[in-house]
């Protein structure tokens, strides 16, 4: 059945991309996979360290051969294969039936019809790879696969063309014991007659549930198939004397396989009828066919993550190369602190008293850590939304209501004070600020200002839209981003809105975009925009009692709608900010979500598990993307770090418990520690161990991570404060 | 999976159409429905379109609201797209056999105990959604998808979303007349009791083959049942719940939708659910490899 892949299967096989694991064993593993083309095959692979091994990579290219022979209505089409790439490998169709060991266990022993039937359509799967002169070898239960259809023969593992003999020497026995000829049980020669008689062993278990030789260790075993007698008692009246001259013990008294087919199909299925197999198998068998059928289909489950203990985070060891592979771009008003943006230049300053080595490092301060004096704090209130800590230059921005306020980094002091009227209209480009001009009757126009970072006092306007009204308070400035500003505004005729990108150098429209305008109340109607690679990505707010937010993209130079989705949303607070790289964008709430920002579509999803406690509650917190790797509180588990670009759990917090996460604040993530919120407080993680460290009391609504400045922000409903970020 | 015509549609938003859901010259069909598969392969759906006798717009308006639903027993609406003229909507894929295609494959009308599950699954649908004051408005054979876990309702709003003016909506949209109360012919809004009516409609066609049989071609144990759900007056119609008790005596109300397993289905039907799974597996996008 469908399992999770380990952490160290691949990602592809050949043209295939790997799914999920359907078995493995000590030759090799098998996995379901999914063509270019969208083509799901099982994809069959010999360990690498094996296939050096002639025999068996010779043994791997006669099993490709055979599998090839026998074809579709009696085995699993061959897709495509390579014997000879270092991991050989062999992809066949995915066939939706369990092994015949698993159906008789599900459902107990067949009625005779099913038996029949199975029979005859065995000897004909035979037949046709007789005639190919291949001999199976290897028939037993768990080999063949019972379809709607008929069953199907796989696994090939030590078929071989007749008079092949350098790849088993006489006296070894390869096989099965308990469905094994006796002359293969003796090590000789097993042909043709020998995979009839296996054929009839696995009729007599279908019909009963036992081999005819029983079980036992396999010296018994393979004692009794040479010199025992059968054991028939529970096998149907009727088909006692075929079967019985099946198991003799020379082979040349065994029945063909024509003659077994002609045998045992008298009253089994017209050919033609499709579902005339079907109607003969028991209700547990057509469930089990039934379950594969659909869930196939499903989500395959993620990949588990390598055991612990194990190497370095991989925040730390993927820094380096990983920036440039997944550069992190500009995001929600083009100055956020958060993530591996801004570099990590200023944490030297605080990791001097931290383990590297710097003077006066004691010891026990790195065994057992404490939580760390506040370096200040000041007071001013957070707002529902738009709460997180802006830089521009060397000062810090933050929105408090109908203010904007410039704070000193290092001292925590207010410098100025801007009247905005509400949160959307201001926004930063990391270096310079900026807001819409209020209303007045002699400036109607839309106009974008830069704020001075003297006294807070709106300068000229850098860009001035008459098609616009000024009027409306939902006018938004979404962010700045290379000098061009993008703005949600109402159209001063008409009034319907837009979605405008406006350059600040030349004060001139760029373009314009219908958008829905306002959906509720209070609502502006862009909850958060930002600029990622060529797109300008848009997060809507919900409409009044909904559970929805709209998703869209539009071209960054021309402002075509490029895609545009909607997408349910569990918990109180829709995202703020919007978290992007270069190729996705980032959700967390009944589950985490990356969608293409190609597309939109959906790249992955970690979905619920419905045993984690987090009830009807958003159940993955709002996410922090740091250097590849996405940070997130899930449930009230602990912080879950997960592989941005495929999906992959790279570690989960361990020993968290009694604590329920704040997951609608998105964890700051620096050099040592990511910090959390829960209802204890801020509880700092170490990213070595995975294990809280220290908690801090406080009531935190907005965490950032200002690298740059080496210092954490955590805002709360009336205090801001600054920590050091370690 | 059925194959596609000239007619259809090679691209559904960033879908490539695969197949036909419907098998050629299906009757009462009332939006169009294709497997499609987006162009890395990644992901294969089940998309709708609206039939080309409808109101795109009117469709498009009932899909939406079909996304905000996550009702037990409605076949889930995932994905919106396309364009006011030509609006889809679309769902990961799962195999899913249309009723017709249910009986086509049995060789003719279902067992009785058949019936009582299916009909009592979709009378639980329709009563937990009636009791959000949510009514499906689209009840047809065609409209109930079988999977392996047993029936969903799909179409939904496929009776609202046709013309009122003039012609009669089962012409328009390809609906089922034998699913359409008679009070939506006198222009009558589509309310719960018109769900019922519906839902009969489905029952009788499940035991006989078609939507309004006599009442003697219906199995005796069934007669009472679908007859009271085909009244005339939508007084006397009973509450899906009532439906649901009289088909499944004792049943937990709340147990069959949204089952997660697979329920009991004759050979035949799971060998054809089966089968299309299998196809849709083994098809390729038609310009890669594999």
């Amino acid at each position: 059945m469908i399992s999770p892949l380990l952490h160290d299967d691949p990602h592809t096989v050949g043209p295939f991309r790997i799914l999920a694991r359907l078995g493995g064993g000590g030759m090799g593993t098998v996995y379901l996979a999914r063509s270019a083309g969208g083509r799901t095959v099982a994809v069959k692979t010999l360990h690498t360290r094996l296939a050096a091994d002639t025999t068996l990579r010779t043994r791997f290219r006669l099993e490709t051969d055979a599998a090839r022979v026998i074809g579709s209505d009696h085995g699993a089409v061959v897709v495509d294969a390579d014997p000879q790439a270092p991991t050989p490998w062999l992809a066949t169709e995915y066939v939706l039936g369990p092994p015949l060991d698993a159906a008789v266990e599900a459902s107990g022993p067949l009625p005779e019809p099913a038996v029949r039937a199975l029979g005859a359509a065995l000897a004909a799967g035979l037949e046709q790879l007789h005639r190919s002169e291949v001999v199976h070898r290897d028939l037993k239960p768990s080999n063949i696969l019972v379809t709607a259809q008929g069953p199907r023969i796989i696994d090939f593992g030590i078929a071989r063309a007749f008079g092949d003999e350098h790849l088993t020497s006489v006296g070894s026995a390869v096989g099965t014991p308990a469905f094994m000829s006796p002359e293969q049980a003796a090590g000789l020669e097993h042909a043709a007659a020998g995979d009839v008689f296996a054929l009839a062993g696995v009729l007599v278990f279908a019909a009963t549930g036992v081999g005819p030789f029983g079980g036992g260790a396999p010296t018994d075993l393979l004692y009794r198939v040479r010199f025992g007698e059968p054991d028939l008692g529970g096998v149907p009246e009727s088909l006692r004397p075929l079967l019985v001259r099946c198991l003799a013990k020379d082979p040349a008294h065994r029945p063909s396989t024509t003659e077994l087919r002609t045998a045992l199909g008298g009253a089994g299925v017209t050919p033609g009828d499709r579902g005339g197999f079907a109607d003969l198998l028991p209700d547990a068998v057509l469930r089990e066919i039934a379950r594969r059928s659909d869930q196939v289909w499903h989500q395959p489950p993620h990949r588990l993550p390598p055991p612990v203990p194990t190497e370095a985070p991989r925040s730390e060891t993927a820094a380096a190369p990983g920036v440039s592979r997944r550069r992190l771009l500009t995001v929600a008003g083009g100055a956020l602190l958060g993530g591996g943006l801004l570099g990590g230049g200023g944490w030297a300053l605080f990791a001097g008293t931290g383990d590297d080595g710097g003077g006066g490092t004691k010891k026990d301060a790195v065994d057992r850590p404490k939580p760390p004096a506040q370096l200040w704090s000041t007071t001013i209130r957070c707002p529902d939304a738009g709460g997180e800590v802006m830089r521009a230059g060397r000062n810090l921005v933050v929105r408090a209501g109908i203010v904007l306020c410039g704070i000193n980094a290092e001292s925590g002091k207010g410098t100025w004070q801007a009247n905005i009227a509400e949160t959307w209209r201001s926004a930063t480009d990391g270096t310079r600020v900026y807001a819409l001009r209020g209303y007045t009757e002699d400036a109607a126009a839309l106009a974008v200002c830069e704020v001075s970072q003297a006294n807070g006092e709106l300068g000229k306007p850098l860009v001035e839209l008459s098609a616009f009204t000024g009027k409306s308070q939902y006018n938004q400035l979404l962010c700045v981003a290379d000098g061009i500003a993008y703005l949600v505004a109402r159209a001063a005729s008409g009034g319907r809105w837009y979605l405008v990108a406006a350059d600040l150098k030349s004060g001139k429209e760029r373009w314009r975009s219908r958008v829905e305008g306002p959906q509720s109340q209070g609502f502006p109607p862009v909850l958060s925009g930002a600029v990622a690679g060529s797109q300008v990505v848009l997060c809507g707010a919900p409409s009044e009692g909904s559970k929805f937010i709209g998703l869209s993209a539009h071209d960054k130079d021309h402002g075509r709608k490029l895609w545009e989705m909607s997408e349910t949303f569990a918990g109180t607070n829709p995202p703020s900010q919007l978290v992007l790289d270069d190729r996705n964008l980032y959700l967390g709430a009944e589950n985490l979500t990356a969608r293409r920002l190609s597309d939109g579509g959906l790249e992955w999803l970690l979905d619920n598990k419905p045993d984690d406690g987090a009830g009807e509650e958003r159940r993955y917190g709002a996410p922090t993307l740091h250097d590849g790797v996405l940070y997130c509180a899930k449930a009230d588990e602990g912080l879950i770090a997960v592989d941005a670009l495929s999906g992959t759990l790279n570690w989960q917090e361990k020993g968290l418990s009694g604590r329920k996460n704040n997951r609608d604040v998105a964890p700051a993530i620096g050099k040592r520690y990511a910090y959390c919120v829960d209802d204890k407080g801020l509880r700092a993680i170490d990213l070595r161990a995975r294990k809280a460290v220290w908690t801090y009391e406080a009531e935190p609504l907005v965490l950032t991570a200002d690298a740059k400045g080496g210092h954490l922000y955590v805002r709360q409903e009336k205090r801001t404060l600054a920590l050091p970020l370690a | 999976m059925e194959r596609l015509r000239q007619d259809d549609p090679a691209r559904i938003g960033e879908f490539t159409t695969l197949a036909r859901l419907d098998a050629d010259g299906s009757r009462g069909v009332p939006e169009r429905r294709y497997l499609a598969r987006s162009a890395d392969g990644g992901h294969t759906v089940l998309a709708f379109l609206p039939s080309p006798g409808g109101d795109p717009a009117r469709w498009a308006a009932e899909a939406q609201q079909a996304a905000r639903l996550t009702q037990p027993g409605f076949w889930p609406v995932g994905q919106l797209g396309g364009t006011p003229a030509f609006p889809w909507h679309s769902s990961p894929y799962r195999p899913a056999l249309p009723l017709p295609a249910v009986l086509a494959a049995y060789g003719g009308p279902l067992p009785e105990a058949l019936v009582r599950t299916l009909g009592g699954t979709l009378a639980e649908a329709l009563a937990s959604a009636h009791v959000l004051g949510i009514v499906h408005g689209g009840v047809c054979p065609a409209g109930v998808l079988l999977t392996a876990c047993g029936p969903l309702l799909s179409c939904f709003g496929a009776t609202r979303a046709t013309p009122p003016a003039g012609a009669s909506p089962a012409q328009a949209t390809g609906l089922e007349t034998g699913c359409l109360a008679p009070e939506l012919a006198a222009g009558g809004p589509v309310d719960r009791a018109a769900d019922v009516y519906a839902l009969g409609a489905v029952l009788a066609y499940a035991a006989t083959g078609h939507t309004v049989p006599e009442r003697q071609e219906i199995p005796a144990g069934l007669r009472d049942v679908i007859t009271v759900c085909r009244s005339r007056d939508p007084q006397g119609r009973p509450e899906p719940a009532r439906v649901l008790a009289e088909l499944l005596p004792g049943a937990a109300y709340g147990a069959l939708t949204g089952s997660t397993e697979p329920v009991p289905l004759p050979g035949r039907v799971v060998e054809a659910l089966s089968r299309q799974s299998a196809e849709v597996l083994a098809a390729a996008l038609p310009t890669q490899g594999h």
